[in-house]
């Protein structure tokens, strides 16, 4: 048989639930065991290694240490892919790029001395791909299991993984959920990349974007929905904030 | 058949509720959803709501499921494949008439010479009871339609005429389903008035109404194709085709394979798609076909209002108007856009581009379901194509004909269209030439000899040879355009039919020199007597050697010995890239030859391959099945064909 790819898995500025979601594949983490050999994977092992061929990462890019740390891994890997919302376009953290990193450094750390001291040393909050190319893309806050499997099973086989470039909205119809518009609520599904299953709405909940967007704020159609539901571009720039702060568009795909 | 029994509320649950506890079917029917209705299963006669508007889903999900393996496979044993039926009995109750009849709609499409059987099994294990309606939606305009009332199509169908229910039997099983389980009397003619009186005012109930009978839709649509209402609309258009996954009469599908995580087994599903998506029309090479939003916004209205009618015989809307609900900005109503459209004018003396072909079916066996066959024989053209040498395992020969094509498939990754590139043959042996673009090409790029493929096919109308016979014949390739013309030219260069045709001129051009294919027989084509045969190459890069012409295929024409074409007597057959076929048609003209003497054959996203998945579709034309190759002079006209 064919040598299995090995896989590292590692993280940045995050909260380690899209490993978790690895994690909890449960029974079925045997099934990933035996196509591909994990080499270094924090969160639920000691060993590490620095010889593989696929590289997960999850979390967004913060200091001069994480980038150099990350750019070690693209050296090492010959697939990087991004893990979650924090990798794949900031998410989360980004929320913070609204302010400067010393206003922000000042509200959380007071007046300890941090200065100088490298783990302290904050830049603006970035995506993997702000700072080293990624080859492939598991989307979401955190990931979908079913996705995590599909692209893995589609890079074991030598395939490309094919994520969805249409919105929500298809998903959601398909789950037969009654619209969030239509329930009153301010839902980004209509400009959100699918792939969820349309989690959040199929549970009752606006879609908030954490798949990144596939159409700007400013396009005339959302121009358009928004004015029917008589809402503002300003809302619609708030609701992004929470994972697509800075973020205009999703285009690394189109 | 339609006889009448009257029933009362009570009766009516007690029926039910024996339909549910007897537990051979799967009953399922309309129930609340908040302030919305869907259909679903029923625990309890009382869950059933026949007051309903309309629901959020038609009961498409139980003939096409959104999500829907069609086969199962081991992948550690290729080939040993198995069609995945859904056997389950199944009682809908609820239907509204616009619904009834939007099924029978796609009885006419997936029901065809071409049969789907997985939905011929969930159709032949659901019983209908209908319902008429109570409650219009503020959206319908079903009475515009006529597809308010129902007369076919159901079991049983249920009226609520006030004081009780009457019960109209439809069929046999209807029939034995209410003798068996339901309490009813004979409807006296007291109630059947009441009936009449319910369905006559019912029409009044409809605010929506559009101002054309379905008559007119098409010359309605054809007058206003070019009209700037696409890209005004389609300029608030979100692209999430909301409005193709509620509607009733849209049934096209994308296919994927799907593998466990153990990469032992996988399946084949096919999944709801829809016209709106940019990856609709996508090939594997990246290219695009209904680029712009208004292209696949104005492709929807005229698929529903004006090519299927044409192919069927039926507006493909019943106006259940749940697209109207679902659209966002709303511009997905078609009652709406009709009546805009009307206002505008429309042709009375419509030309619609149809080609009316019977198809014919070659092949036994579940369609979507393909043979095992090996690769008998890899040969590396270049580091992006490769031949194959394919052998059929069941010993009989593909029956193809130049141009046709056929969906080879590797389990696991997908399954992709090739034009075959031999010449017909007795043999089970075919042979086709994979350009590297995506998936299935890399992987199949990667196959040994005596690996194993699926076949389906062959595939597509192929060409008509025998009327070929008599004439000369100018054949023009540009790139992966040769895969198909070479089983073409193989066939008429054969000596035993050499003798049918005239004159014969070969024009071949390439991108460069290491992407001319099938080397050997060009250098054998230029040896044949009687035969001209000129390749050029669009450039040469200086690593390589080339001693040939460079210049686009059209940079060939002058070469070509006028003097032996009677051009009347001459038939031209284009195979190549999108881009080319404006110039080379142009040089074709020039040389006198008239546009019925030319053939093309084009490549779209054939997908399915039997005219139903829709990914193909030029206009109304299912590339798959009228096509790929077409008279030129018959599609000229036809918009998005060489745009």
């Amino acid at each position: 048989m064919k040598q299995k790819p090995r896989v590292a898995v590692f993280d940045f500025a995050d909260c380690e639930g899209c490993e978790l979601q690895i994690a909890n594949l449960e029974e079925e983490i045997i099934d990933l065991l035996e196509i591909v050999d994990v080499v270094s994977f924090r969160e639920v092992m000691k060993e590490h290694s620095d010889q593989y061929d696929i590289a997960l990462v999850e979390g967004s890019i913060m200091r001069p240490i994480d980038e150099k740390r990350l750019q070690g891994i693209r050296k090492n890997a010959k697939i990087l892919v991004a893990l979650g919302a924090c990798a794949t376009i900031g998410g989360v953290n980004k929320i913070r790029n609204q302010w400067m990193p010393d206003e922000v450094m000042k509200q959380v750390y007071g007046d300890a001395k941090v200065k100088g001291n490298e783990l302290f040393n904050v830049g603006k909050a970035k995506a993997l791909n702000e700072v080293v190319p990624v080859d492939y893309y598991i989307h979401g806050c955190p990931i979908d299991r079913d996705e995590f499997k599909q692209v893995i099973t589609a890079l074991a086989l030598g395939k490309k993984p094919e994520i969805p470039r249409y919105p929500v909205c298809v998903e959601c119809k398909k789950n037969e959920n009654i619209c969030q518009f239509e329930l009153g609520n301010f839902c980004l599904g209509p400009i959100t990349r699918a792939g969820c299953k349309a989690i959040c709405p199929t549970h009752n909940m606006p879609c908030d974007g954490c798949r990144g967007l596939i159409k700007k704020a400013e396009t005339e159609c959302v121009k358009e929905v928004l004015e029917r539901y008589h809402l503002t571009y300003e809302d619609i720039r708030r609701r992004c904030t929470m994972y697509n702060y800075g973020r205009e568009e999703c285009t690394y795909d189109k | 058949m339609n006889t009448l029994r009257a029933i009362t509320k009570k009766e009516l649950h007690c029926f039910v509720d024996a339909l549910i506890a007897d537990g051979t079917y799967d009953v399922v029917g309309v129930k609340a959803k908040g302030k919305r209705f869907v259909y679903g299963p029923l625990d309890h006669a009382e869950d059933l709501r026949l007051d309903h508007d309309v629901t959020i889903l038609p009961p498409k999900k139980y003939f096409l499921p959104p999500l829907e393996s069609m086969m199962q496979y081991d992948l550690k044993k290729p080939f040993e494949v198995q069609a995945t039926f859904d056997n389950k009995q199944r009682i809908i109750i609820g239907m509204h008439p616009y619904d009834i009849i939007a099924l029978q709609q796609t009885d006419v499409v997936y029901l065809d010479e071409q049969q789907d059987d997985f939905y011929k099994k969930r159709r032949d294990n659901t019983i209908i009871i209908g319902s008429d309606i109570d409650a219009v939606s503020e959206r319908s305009f079903a009475g515009s339609m006529n597809t308010h009332v129902a007369d076919t199509g159901f079991d049983v169908l249920i009226s609520n005429i006030g004081t009780q229910y009457l019960l109209t039997i439809g069929s046999e099983k209807g029939k034995q389903l209410v003798e068996t389980y339901a309490k009813t009397k004979e409807a006296t003619a007291a109630d059947l008035k009441k009936l009449q009186q319910k369905r006559n005012t019912l029409l009044e109930k409809y605010k929506q109404k559009v101002n054309i009978t379905t008559k007119d839709w098409p010359g309605v649509l054809v007058a206003n194709y070019q009209h700037a209402i696409w890209e005004e609309h389609a300029d608030t258009c979100l692209e999430c085709s909301s409005c193709t996954m509620v509607c009733p009469t849209c049934f096209c599908y994308d296919v994927r394979d799907q593998v466990s995580l153990n990469l032992k087994d996988g399946q084949r599903v096919r999944t709801w798609d829809g016209c709106l998506l940019r990856d609709f029309t996508r090939v594997g090479s990246g290219e695009v076909f209904r680029e712009e939003v208004k292209e696949r916004y104005r492709h929807r209205f005229y698929r529903k209002g004006n090519y299927l009618p044409a192919r069927y015989g039926f507006v493909a809307c019943v106006g259940c108007g749940r697209c109207g609900i679902a659209c966002l900005p709303d511009i997905a109503d078609p009652c709406n856009l009709i009546n805009e459209l009307a206002s505008f004018g429309r042709e009375e003396d419509t030309e619609r581009f149809f080609i009316k072909q019977k198809t014919t079916v070659e092949e036994t066996g579940i369609i979507h379901v393909p043979r095992s066959a090996t690769v008998t024989r890899v040969e590396h053209f270049n580091d992006l194509d490769t031949f194959f040498e394919i052998q059929l395992d069941d010993g009989k020969p593909l029956g193809h004909k130049p141009g046709q094509f056929v969906e080879i498939s590797l389990f696991g990754i997908g399954e992709a269209p090739f034009g075959v590139s031999s010449p017909p043959s007795d043999t089970p042996r075919f042979e086709i030439m994979v350009r590297t673009v995506g998936n299935v090409t890399s992987k199949l790029a990667q196959l040994k000899s005596g690996d194993k493929v699926g076949v389906r096919g062959p595939l597509g109308n192929g060409f008509d040879t025998t009327s070929f016979e008599g004439k000369n014949l100018i054949f023009t390739s540009g790139g992966t355009g040769m895969v198909p013309m070479r089983s073409l030219i193989n066939f008429v260069l054969d000596p035993k039919h050499r003798k049918k045709f005239k004159n014969i001129t070969i024009l071949y051009g390439a991108k460069q020199p290491k992407e001319i294919t099938f080397m050997k027989d060009v250098d054998h084509w230029k040896t044949v007597c009687d035969t001209q045969c000129e390749v050029t190459v669009d450039r040469c890069d200086e690593k390589e050697c080339w001693n040939g012409c460079i210049g686009l295929v059209t940079t060939l024409f002058p070469k070509i010995r006028m003097d032996m074409y009677d051009s009347k007597n001459t038939i031209a057959i284009v195979i190549g890239p999108p881009i080319m076929y404006k110039f080379v048609i142009q040089c074709l003209k020039t040389m006198g030859i008239p546009d019925e003497n030319i053939y093309v054959s084009l490549e779209r996203r054939m997908k399915c391959g039997v005219g139903k998945c829709g990914h193909c579709q030029i206009n109304g034309i299912y590339t798959c099945k009228e096509g790929p190759v077409f008279n030129y002079n018959q599609i000229k006209q036809l918009p998005e064909a060489f745009e």
